[in-house]
């Protein structure tokens, strides 16, 4: 399964329990190269702990997870990476001591050892390609909640990261500020940007996703494709149950 | 109006409101300091005798308060800082030693702590000098003779004491900045140590500054308590001068009118920089 060069996020058989409850139970899932997979289900299905399974920021208790060809055991691994896999959280997560400029050249300076004028450089590039290059100077506090999450996509971006993760990306957003992050994300999705994607933006789905994964208790009840994503396609109960209530 | 709209002209109204008549943005508790500052003054100049010659006679004692204090605080500050990571490490070992110190420390009485290091530590040292004298002679002779200079045991006493207060306001400042900012840095490649050193710990500065600089005036304040291990500090030299004049209420006037000087003085320096580093979460 691992030689299989087109998969560029792999994982087998993860189980993950926070005490008595069961976060994630025997979940195999794998992503090619340039795919878009959104994860929806319920809150507490585990679709956010198997994201963040994927850069190590929860650790698994059994199975196996390979990025890019790179196990996810040893501690070594593990920086190496996170270099590669962009996060975007659902509370943004900005440096608020810092502005959205500094934001986004900090990692590259100590991480990536750019130069300064370098980092710079390509800050001010990704600020444009997000929409906001006039708030390079503009700390977060300063920002709207969907300016700001603009910022953290340009901050994870910076790293020339090979996959993005994002973790309910709108959630915390006004409806008017939706949409300005979806379109941000939907042009990184036809830039052939490898994505996995927790989200019930049913507009982004539909628009930019290739498989769809459904969660519920732990586990990857059900994969569909945004064609065939409607009521009467999906042979879960739970699915149906669950998708009854976002697809109006 | 966009939301971004209606978020500036939120800004633009609260700065507007900030701006206050000049007597009101002065912090007015530097009255009391200047008063303070004008009575011991004219005491000095107008009643030499015995004001003026107390003064003298405690100039050295000011500057050995004042240094004793600036430089355990900086050694306070060091281990504070080694000691509050060494609280929230993952590593257990790292983390009981770290806890075991705090909790024993904070235990004992800074007083019971100098008197012990200057009194009670060369005899241990000596003890363990003795058995050590047939594996490694040099270092035997050395703690064998060791001979303690009351400035350093001071310091030594006053850091390891302040040193675990200050590891728990470390602990609680690093604490305080949100999960998600560690994840952030993480996320994006760095290092523990980056991240604490790039994102968490310029945060936390802004946190623990107030507590931090109470502690400072805190520390001005109990080093008076190394007179007792033969430091001539400013209550020490003030002991000196009773002793010979027994002019009392007169010494420990002065005595008193000087400590507040220095405290009032730092307190309104760390409310100024409270305030300026403040910043908009």
């Amino acid at each position: 399964m691992s030689d299989n060069v087109d998969n560029i996020i792999e994982i087998e058989r993860v189980s993950k329990r926070f005490g008595r409850v069961v976060a994630l139970d025997d979940v195999s899932l794998t992503v090619k190269r340039g795919e878009v997979v959104v994860i929806i289900g319920p809150s507490g299905s585990g679709k956010s702990t198997l994201l963040r399974c994927i850069n190590h920021l929860e650790s698994v208790d059994s199975g196996r997870i390979v990025v890019d060809g790179i196990p996810l055991t040893e501690a070594k691994n593990i920086d190496k990476v996170r270099a590669e896999v962009g996060m975007v959280f659902q509370s943004f997560n900005l440096f608020p001591h810092l502005t959205a400029l500094e934001n986004i050249t900090l990692a590259q300076r100590v991480v990536r050892k750019r130069s300064q004028k370098e980092a710079e450089e390509i800050a001010h590039q990704l600020l444009a390609k997000v929409g906001i290059p006039e708030k390079a100077n503009a700390y977060p506090g300063q920002l709207s909640g969907g300016q700001q999450q603009r910022v953290a996509i340009a901050r994870a971006l910076a790293m020339q990261p090979k996959i993005m993760l994002f973790d309910e990306p709108t959630s915390a957003l006004d409806p008017e500020m939706i949409k300005e992050v979806l379109d941000v994300m939907l042009d990184l999705a036809r830039e052939g940007m490898t994505m996995v994607v927790v989200s019930h933006e049913m507009g982004f789905v539909k628009a930019a996703a290739k498989r769809i994964f459904f969660m519920c208790d732990g586990r990857i009840i059900e994969e569909t494709t945004p064609d065939s994503l409607s009521l009467a396609a999906c042979k879960e109960e739970r699915t149906r149950q669950f998708l009854s209530k976002i697809l109006i | 109006m966009t939301p971004d709209e209606i978020r500036i002209k939120r800004i633009t109204i609260t700065a507007t409101e900030e701006v206050k008549p000049l007597w009101e943005r002065i912090d007015r508790w530097w009255l009391l300091f200047f008063a303070v500052l004008l009575i011991t003054s004219l005491l000095i100049l107008y009643r030499p005798d015995p004001y003026g010659r107390i003064f003298v006679f405690l100039q050295d004692g000011i500057r050995v308060t004042m240094s004793i204090t600036v430089v355990s605080f900086l050694l306070i500050l060091l281990v504070g800082l080694i000691g509050g990571l060494g609280r929230i490490a993952k590593n257990p070992l790292i983390k009981g030693i770290a806890s075991i110190y705090v909790e024993i420390i904070r235990g004992i009485p800074l007083l019971v702590q100098l008197l012990f290091i200057y009194y009670a530590s060369p005899i241990l040292l000596r003890d363990f000098g003795t058995k050590l004298i047939g594996l490694w002679p040099s270092m035997a002779n050395r703690l064998i003779n060791i001979k303690l200079n009351p400035f350093g045991a001071a310091v030594a006493g006053l850091t390891i004491c302040y040193g675990a207060y200050m590891s728990e306001i470390f602990r609680a400042g690093i604490e305080s900045i949100p999960k998600g900012q560690m994840e952030a840095a993480r996320s994006l490649g760095m290092s523990y140590f980056q991240a604490m050193r790039y994102v968490i710990l310029p945060q936390a500065v802004r946190v623990i500054l107030p507590p931090v600089g109470n502690e400072f005036v805190a520390l001005l304040k109990d080093s008076s308590l190394v007179s007792v291990v033969a430091v001539a500090d400013m209550t020490r030299r003030g002991r000196e001068f009773m002793a010979s004049t027994f002019l009392a209420l007169e010494t420990w006037m002065m005595v008193a009118l000087l400590y507040l000087v220095m405290t009032l003085f730092l307190s309104r320096i760390v409310a100024y920089l409270e305030r300026k580093t403040s910043f908009v979460r």
